[in-house]
């Protein structure tokens, strides 16, 4: 047995091999993006920890994670929020989390999707668990974990082929999505959910953005859509009156720890906020919560500068769309007092 | 840590670099791979460090004065102290749990209305292990089997040596604790066969079990569905071969990584799936583990030595508490019961049934053997009673109106892995891969390598832990 050879043969294949992989996809418009996961949201809870009173905390769920830029939010106030919104999730254990255990009292900005946030208080149900699943991650992870993170972000953010994400994009690369996307005849009943493809960049910091192609590919767009039709078509009924309850409990709370809370209601359009004025009507559910909440609230409709704004794919807005809607945002709440400059103060 | 992430390939090469340079002489190495050990256990949860200090000064206590000692009582006492201290860290950690509610229920059926908050105990990865391996030093000291460690660094590297620390290979204080009295350092070959062990299982844990074979298995044994026939027999074999290849892979690379600081553990898996019988099983599956409970439970508790009667209560009760070592669950304990039946059934054929076994009815009984093993398994897997017999019933079309949940893919593609994992342990239950490998060409080895080391890398895995981490 020559082990030395086989062991330089091997070595040779596997750089090689990785690296036509690597060329091959990168010639196919792949670049190097960075995982939105468990690890990277369970880093900035932590930031929680040590969060003073002048700083800012965003829950929600994809729109406030999209539609909110940080950068644009440290340019008009003089600090970066700790984005911690999770796609398709509601907010309420991610807010509950804050207000239980930790000693926060700083600002909050509940971004309200009344589809998300008036979904369930079911705790095995998708919305509750896709955010409780990164609650219990940062609570749970071990410091091999935290370490162990800390290096795989050098190489996301260097290797296309390092792709592998918790939320399993149709067009992700690692083995697994390639081996999802062959078909073959169903043998099921269920309804088949239409191919959901990435469309939003996230950064070390936790700002999402929506990807160029998104925003400018009209086709691609509605293929985002299809999805939002397919989660729609098969959404249960909202259940209010558990959700506010829940929510409302943490609210008073959290007001009680002398904790600034804010309400935002970021822009959706076309199909998707005609389905949502349908099946979640704002006078029914989003004032109403405002109403019991009683705190200060915004929703994109009131505003001038803001209600026309169009989403590419009905849900989020465009990067530039965002950084407009929180600019504008920002505007609007320093004039109200719910926020302050610190850069002024 | 896990060996399937970097943060572990980062503290190999830091382990391997500093064992390897001329900077220290072997007691000092072997410090130094005490600490690294300790680190690697202490990133998991620091605080439970404190058990395996524990557990390291009782039995290397106890071992000292059981060598010395010549008055049994005393001899006694310091063995039981030690079993006491191991049993009890395991009770409380493992069981305690299970035992409460098992007594709230029992207490309840007399009409007691009582009821008491679980525990919510944490258990330290690789409890079951590491108490085995310390028991059966005291325990072969105390049967003056072995002699005691020359040194506490000796013993305690010998507790938590990281290759095998949270899941095994259960290794014998014979075959270890004598390997660190020299100095220790691999062959050119040792150290690359330790890398290809290491690729090899990497490639079991991450391409085989995580990424072909897991989803499927979770799919199937968390549905809450009456499942069709094919669904259940899918998912039960992907079950099989996920706890095969995470398990194996996880021995192989303990053995891979050892081989590379020049340390050699044992087999712990040999081809299981290929085996005649459940006799044979058990020579293959987990090899440490059985022979642990043969050697310290079955061969106590009467072994053969008493009769035939004795002989199948020794077993069926070696193979529940066998099955009870996996987990604090009843589904276990049935588990290792239907193993106890199986041995017993197959003492019974033997004895009244006998046959030859030949190369053509051989493979017939091997999967006949695997199709047993795959029933067991669905206890094993199953979190409740309810969910194991709905998967039995199915599995047997005892129900008519079982859904179907698996698309066509995961159908045909558990069927091919499992059936070339089937074939490979046939055509390979005769030999070894370290025998394979000499036949093979350099070339052809080296394009195999290539290709595991390629699907590893962009199978990626999100650091899934070992199934057996949990026993």
């Amino acid at each position: 047995m020559n082990l030395k050879k086989s062991f330089l043969i091997a070595l040779v294949i596997s750089v090689i091999g990785l690296a036509c992989w690597e060329i091959y996809w990168r010639s196919h418009g792949k670049y190097p993006t960075l995982n939105d996961d468990k690890s990277l949201w369970a880093m900035h809870r932590a930031d929680i920890e040590t969060a003073t009173k002048d700083d800012v905390v965003i829950f929600g769920s994809s729109r406030a994670y999209f539609d909110l830029q940080l950068s644009e939010w440290e340019k008009w106030t003089g600090i970066k929020p700790i984005q911690l919104s999770s796609t398709g999730s509601t907010p309420l254990p991610s807010f509950h989390d804050l207000v239980n255990n930790t000693n926060f009292n700083g600002t909050v900005i509940i971004g309200v999707t009344p589809g998300l946030v008036f979904s369930t208080t079911y705790p095995f149900a998708e919305p509750w668990q896709r955010i409780q699943s990164k609650v219990d991650h940062f609570h749970n992870r071990t410091y091999a974990q935290r370490i162990n993170y800390k290096l795989s972000v050098l190489l996301q953010q260097n290797l296309v082929f390092m792709s592998g994400d918790e939320e399993l994009w149709a067009d992700d690369i690692d083995l697994k999505a390639l081996l999802r996307r062959i078909n073959m005849k169903s043998r099921t009943k269920d309804p088949i959910m239409p191919p959901f493809y990435y469309f939003g960049d996230v950064s070390i910091e936790r700002n999402m953005s929506m990807t160029a192609r998104t925003a400018k590919d009209t086709t691609f767009a509605n293929k985002i859509i299809d999805v939002w039709k397919y989660y729609g078509g098969g959404a249960h009924p909202p259940d209010k009156e558990n959700t506010m309850a829940f929510l409302l409990e943490d609210v008073n709370k959290f007001k009680e720890k002398g904790g600034n809370l804010i309400l935002v209601r970021c822009p959706s359009s076309g199909g998707t906020r005609i389905g949502e004025n349908m099946g979640l009507p704002r006078a029914e559910y989003w004032d109403d919560l405002v109403k019991k909440a009683n705190v200060k609230s915004y929703h994109f409709e009131d505003y001038d500068q803001l209600k026309d704004l169009t989403c590419p794919e009905e849900s989020h807005l465009s990067k530039e769309d965002a950084n407009y809607f929180t600019r504008e945002l920002i505007k609007i709440m320093l004039e109200d007092g719910a926020i302050t400059n610190l850069k002024t103060n | 840590m896990l060996f399937n992430s970097l943060i572990f390939v980062v503290f190999l090469v830091i382990v391997l670099a500093v064992y390897y340079s001329k900077l220290f002489n072997w007691t000092n190495k072997k410090r130094m791979l005490l600490f690294a050990s300790y680190v690697f256990y202490g990133l998991w949860n620091p605080p439970l460090v404190i058990l395996l200090w524990i557990s390291t000064v009782v039995d290397w206590t106890a071992g000292k004065r059981l060598a010395v000692e010549e008055n049994e009582r005393k001899r006694k006492f310091w063995l039981l102290l030690s079993m006491f201290v191991n049993l009890g860290f395991l009770g409380f950690f493992k069981y305690g749990d299970f035992l409460l509610e098992n007594f709230v229920t029992i207490v309840n059926l007399f009409g007691l209305d009582y009821n008491a908050r679980p525990m919510d105990i944490i258990l330290p990865m690789g409890i079951s292990f590491y108490t085995f391996q310390t028991m059966s030093y005291t325990i072969d000291i105390y049967k003056r089997k072995i002699k005691p460690a020359r040194t506490f660094l000796d013993f305690a590297l010998y507790v938590t040596f990281f290759p095998q620390l949270v899941a095994g290979p259960i290794v014998r204080a014979k075959d270890l604790i004598t390997q660190f009295y020299e100095e220790k350092k691999a062959t050119y070959n040792q150290f690359v066969w330790g890398i290809f062990l290491l690729t090899i299982g990497l490639f079991q844990k991450v391409v085989l079990a995580d990424t072909l074979l897991s989803g499927v298995a979770d799919d199937v044994f968390g549905s809450s569905k009456l499942l069709h026939g094919i669904d259940a027999w899918t998912g039960t074999l992907a079950f099989s071969g996920q706890i095969f290849f995470d398990f194996a892979g996880y021995s192989t690379c303990a053995i891979g990584i050892a081989l590379m600081l020049g340390i050699i553990l044992p087999d712990n898996f040999r081809y299981p799936y290929a085996s005649l019988g459940f006799s044979d099983l058990w020579n293959r599956w987990h090899i440490s583990l059985s022979s642990w409970l043969r050697d310290y439970l079955y061969i106590p508790l009467g072994g053969n030595r008493h009769g035939i009667t004795r002989m199948y209560v020794a077993l069926m009760l070696t193979m529940l508490l066998g099955g009870l070592w996996h987990g604090a669950a009843w589904t276990f304990m049935v588990w290792g019961g239907l193993h106890g039946t199986y041995l017993i059934l197959e003492k019974l054929q033997k004895k009244y049934l006998p046959f030859k076994i030949t190369k053509w009815n051989g493979i017939f009984l091997a999967f006949i053997t695997f199709s047993c093993v795959n029933i067991t398994w669905v206890f094993f897997r199953a979190r409740e009673f309810d969910t194991a017999w709905n998967m039995i019933k199915s599995m047997f079309y005892m129900q008519h109106d079982g859904e179907k949940i698996l698309d066509s893919f995961s159908v045909v593609k558990v069927c091919i892995v499992i059936g070339i994992l089937f074939l490979c342990h046939w055509i390979m239950r005769n030999t070894s891969m370290k025998e394979v490998s000499q036949k093979t060409s350099p070339w052809v080895l080296g394009i195999v390598w290539a290709i595991l080391f390629f699907l590893i890398s962009i199978a990626q895995g999100n650091g899934e832990q070992f199934i057996y981490f949990q026993f």
